[in-house]
């Protein structure tokens, strides 16, 4: 593994368009899926799809080969959202970051239904799109990477820039947001 | 006490999916939950919250990768274009820094000619002369800072 992730540091490095195509369908659905549960939009999980492969191609020199690949992705893809939504100053990036200490961050209205929810019921009906979308955009975020993208902890705090206390924090109020949601939801 | 054992299943049910539980810890939870029906429906509601999460499927728009790949293209050729210019504004910074030591000696002599034709104080002179000499290592001072800071600024993408 190791190995892998030393020649795909070599690969990113001289902007290897093989690779870069390889890793572009090996990722997108898993890319896509975590910018559409991060933002509640297709529309802008598609641009910050486009957008995190340019900088894979800018950047890809700073990719060390030492962690996991679809981490380094991630925390991309999350900076880029966490730019934008700065840049937008919907929301208080402080509360996006540190959600114990404020409003935990949506991005989607909370008059209307997301497109998230509209795409997930529309796809599944099953309770738990609604539940996970009405949990805050922090707690899925961290549910999305641990039983989704299947990530260790650590490799959660590496995406989030977070230490390991606060994922794990995040990862047990998330569980027990979505519970609620879902016993709600069955009510 | 009650209580206690409740709240002690409730924190091992998360606990378990998110950070695992020793061997002691599972036996003692998996008699507790044969013994408890809240505890174990609370078990089971998490259960199938994993589940299902892990069996949602998002569709991908169409043409997503193509998309993308030709994003990619444009911009892996614009960044071509731009390498080389890159190159020059290197190449020029160190010829100039080399230029203005090789030819330092003959500068102070044109300097100190004009110095004599114009009665200038010699610290005027030497000042012109420093500054003259200090202009191309300012100019490769000057692209080596704009370069950390460009590289400053990605350093927040490294991620590590």
């Amino acid at each position: 593994m190791a190995d892998d992730n030393k020649a795909l540091a070599q690969g990113l490095k001289r902007r290897d368009p093989d690779l870069l195509d390889q890793l572009i369908e090996q990722y997108q659905y898993r890319l896509f899926r975590y910018l559409l549960y991060l933002t509640s939009s297709r529309e802008r999980a598609e641009d910050f799809f486009q957008e995190t492969w340019i900088r894979v191609l800018e950047r890809g020199h700073q990719y060390d080969g030492k962690y996991k690949f679809e981490s380094w992705l991630f925390r991309i893809a999350r900076n880029l959202v966490i730019d934008w939504q700065r840049s937008k100053k919907m929301q208080s990036l402080d509360a996006l970051l540190d959600p114990e200490e404020g409003t935990p961050v949506e991005f989607a209205a909370e008059n209307q239904p997301s497109p998230l929810h509209q795409v997930l019921t529309a796809e599944e009906k099953i309770g738990v799109h609604s539940s996970l979308d009405r949990i805050p955009a922090v707690y899925r975020e961290v549910l999305v990477l641990r039983f989704q993208e299947e990530l260790g902890l650590e490799e959660i705090a590496g995406v989030l820039a977070a230490p390991l206390s606060t994922v794990k924090s995040r990862l047990y109020r998330g569980l027990e947001a979505l519970r609620g949601a879902m016993q709600g939801s069955a009510a | 006490m009650n209580e206690n054992i409740h709240a002690r299943a409730e924190k091992l049910i998360a606990q378990e999916r998110i950070e695992g539980i020793s061997q002691a810890e599972r036996d003692w939870f998996a008699a507790h939950l044969r013994e408890c029906a809240a505890c174990a429906q609370a078990a089971q509601q998490t259960n199938d919250a994993i589940r299902v999460l892990r069996a949602m499927h998002v569709s991908l728009p169409r043409g997503l990768a193509e998309r993308a790949r030709f994003r990619l293209q444009l911009r892996a050729q614009e960044m071509r274009e731009r390498e080389p210019q890159r190159r020059v504004l290197w190449i020029m910074c160190a010829v100039s820094w080399a230029l203005g030591i090789a030819t330092a000696p003959y500068v102070w002599q044109a300097i100190e000619w004009i110095g004599e034709r114009t009665g200038a104080p010699r610290l005027v002179l030497e000042f012109g002369f420093g500054l003259w000499w200090a202009i191309p290592a300012l100019f490769a001072a000057a692209i080596v800072v704009l370069e950390n800071v460009r590289q400053a600024n990605e350093r927040d993408w490294s991620g590590r």
